[in-house]
């Protein structure tokens, strides 16, 4: 009974008194942030026009032998796909060519691939070391085709998989 | 009286040739700018933002411009907003390792939206070798929203 008199009489006091620790709580949790997006949108130090830009990328993961290095397509101003290899290393071999094949694609994960491989071809591979650049035809669909093989066609052995990302 | 000419004429000639001077001094400067641009920067260290505290994506990407300046760039960036977030350079191995207090980091300023792509400057002298996570770090709680692992391009 007592208490609540008191409660009663000190209202005011209490309100005022709670305020900075309200405001404390706010400056603290910024809970309104939760809702307001910040979008910004620089551009990017490259600045160069001309120049193409890379799209997709990724690292480059050996299976029946040993595959290092990363894969990255870019595209230039006039719409050209262009894929480059760099810091590449493979082992040598036969009849080992690049292709584009489908990321989600069971067969890459097999060592030796048993059928044919669906996949679109860019040549052969031109050197087993070092960065190296292969024309990717306007035909292909990039938005399925998303994973770089090095591939031997004559023992259809998966060197290497490179699954590309957006970068 | 023709002291008094005199000086407003010597006054309308520096104002004269302030005035024919900036124009000139700004081509020059945007000149130099342009040049600036030509100069394509060169990718460095790239990787994929993944999300700790908070959902995170996006790329993070290390440019070395032409003077030697290295810049982190974000690119389809996406995070939670909140209070004294940065965005921060950290030692560790492992990305998911725990970001502590004493966890050796460099700062590269305030998270300038919780969207969009965004450029942030690398202090000169900074290891990249070293600090090869990027991470976005709510200072006030300690509270790692992000980071995202460098792998060199």
């Amino acid at each position: 009974m007592t208490q609540r008199t008191w409660l009663s009489r000190n209202k005011l006091t209490l309100l005022l008194l709670s305020l900075p620790v309200l405001v404390g709580a706010w400056w603290a949790f910024r809970p309104e942030k939760l809702f307001i997006n910040q979008k910004v949108s620089e551009p990017a130090p490259l600045a160069a026009k001309s120049d193409s830009q890379p799209i997709y990328t990724g690292k480059l993961t050996g299976s029946v032998h040993q595959t290092t290095g990363r894969a990255t397509i870019y595209k230039a101003d006039d719409g050209k796909l262009t894929l480059r290899l760099t810091d590449f290393s493979t082992s040598n071999g036969p009849d080992v060519h690049v292709l584009l094949a489908k990321s989600d694609d069971a067969t890459l994960n097999q060592e030796i691939v048993k059928g044919a491989l669906d996949s679109v071809e860019l040549g052969s591979l031109k050197g087993n070391q070092g960065d190296q650049n292969y024309d990717v035809p306007a035909s292909a669909n990039l938005a399925q085709y998303r994973a770089v093989v090095i591939y031997c066609e004559r023992f259809h052995a998966v060197f290497g998989v490179a699954k590309l990302e957006q970068f | 009286m023709i002291r008094r000419s005199k000086l407003t004429l010597r006054f309308a000639m520096i104002a004269a040739a302030f005035a024919a001077q900036s124009p000139l001094r700004a081509q020059e400067a945007m000149k130099h700018d342009q040049m600036m641009h030509e100069e394509a920067a060169k990718t460095l260290y790239t990787g994929k933002f993944h999300g700790k505290v908070h959902s995170t994506e996006g790329r993070a990407t290390i440019y070395e411009q032409s003077g030697g300046k290295f810049v982190l760039r974000l690119t389809n960036f996406k995070t939670s907003n909140g209070p004294d977030v940065h965005v921060i350079l950290v030692a560790i191995k492992n990305a998911d390792d725990d970001v502590k207090s004493d966890t050796e980091r460099i700062e590269l300023g305030k998270l300038k939206g919780n969207e969009g792509d965004q450029n942030y400057q690398i202090p000169a002298g900074t290891d990249l070798s070293k600090f090869r996570t990027v991470s976005i770090y709510c200072e006030r709680f300690n509270a790692n929203f992000g980071v995202a692992p460098l792998e060199k391009f």
